[in-house]
C-alpha cells in the first residue's frame, strides 16, 4: 500500500494505491485521521490505484466516513476499480459513500 | 482433478504467504486476475477470523488450506485446531443500514459467502472444516 496526501482548492486529496488489508489498514486509518486532526475535513480518496480490499479496509472507510458526518465535512470516494466497486456493492458501502467517477468531477460537485 | 495444499501459522505476517501462494495457483489453474482478488479475499476474512479469534493461547497454530479443481468447479477447505466455530450461523449484517446507522466491523463472513457459492460447516476430530465453493464460470 502507499497512501499520499495533496491538497487542492478546499480539498484533502488522499491517492491510496495497492493493496488495503488487515496488516496496513491501521496505517491508512492513522494517515486520514492525521489530515482530519489538522484541520482537513473535505476529503476525496483516490482510489485509482486501489486494487485490493478487505473488510479491514471497508472498515476504515467507515471510520471515516462516520467521523466526517459528525464533524458536517465531506468524503467522496472517486475512480474505483471494478472489482473494488463490485465489493462495495456486496457490502452496501455503495449507497453509504459518495462515489465520483474520477477526481474532477468529486472536486466539481457541491 | 487438481489439488494443492497450503500450511499458514496463526499470524497475520502470513496472510502475505497466502497472496504468493494465489499468484502461482493462479497461473498454474488460469484464473483470472479478478478470480486470484476474491479468493484472495475470501482466504484473507476467514484466517483472520481464525487468528483473532480461534485460540485462547499464545501458542502456533497451524492451519491446512486445500485447494480443488475439478472443471471449474473450485473448492477450498480450510482446516483450523481452534476453537469449535460456526461462522455460517452468523447472522448477515443489514446492507440497507445508513452511514449513521451502520455499525463498524461484521462483514468479513458475509463477503465470504457473497463471493463463494457455497459456504459448509463442519466439527471433526476436534477440528473446524470450512469448505468453500465456487463455480468458476457460472
Amino acid at each position: 500500500m502507499n497512501v499520499q496526501v495533496s491538497i487542492s482548492a478546499n480539498y484533502a486529496i488522499v491517492s491510496v494505491d495497492g493493496r488495503v488489508d488487515t496488516t496496513n489498514a491501521s496505517e491508512l486509518e492513522k494517515t486520514i485521521l492525521g489530515v482530519i486532526e489538522g484541520g482537513g475535513t473535505k476529503i476525496i480518496l483516490d482510489c485509482s490505484g486501489l486494487n485490493y480490499i478487505s473488510s479491514s479496509g471497508l472498515r476504515v472507510f467507515l471510520v471515516i466516513q462516520k467521523k466526517l458526518m459528525v464533524l458536517k465535512g465531506q468524503f467522496r470516494l472517486c475512480s474505483l476499480q471494478p472489482g473494488i466497486k463490485e465489493i462495495f456493492d456486496i457490502s452496501g458501502f455503495s449507497t453509504i459513500f459518495s462515489l465520483f467517477a474520477d477526481k474532477e468531477a468529486a472536486m466539481i460537485e457541491k | 482433478m487438481k489439488f494443492k495444499r497450503l500450511l499458514v501459522d496463526n499470524q497475520m505476517s502470513d496472510l502475505a504467504r497466502v497472496v504468493a501462494f494465489l499468484e502461482e495457483l493462479g497461473e498454474e489453474w488460469e484464473l483470472s486476475v479478478q478470480q486470484i482478488l476474491s479468493l484472495n479475499l475470501v482466504l484473507e476474512e476467514a484466517l483472520t477470523n481464525i487468528f483473532l479469534y480461534g485460540y485462547d493461547d499464545n501458542d502456533q497454530h497451524s492451519i491446512e488450506i486445500n485447494f480443488g479443481i475439478e472443471g471449474d468447479q473450485l473448492t477450498i477447505s480450510l482446516i483450523d485446531d481452534g476453537q469449535p466455530y460456526d461462522p455460517t450461523l452468523k447472522a448477515d449484517p443489514d446492507i440497507t443500514l445508513t452511514g449513521e446507522e451502520r455499525p463498524i466491523g461484521g462483514l468479513g463472513i458475509f463477503l465470504i459467502k457473497k463471493i463463494m457459492d457455497k459456504v459448509e460447516y463442519e466439527r471433526k476430530t476436534n477440528k473446524n472444516i470450512l469448505i468453500l465453493t465456487k463455480n468458476l464460470k457460472p
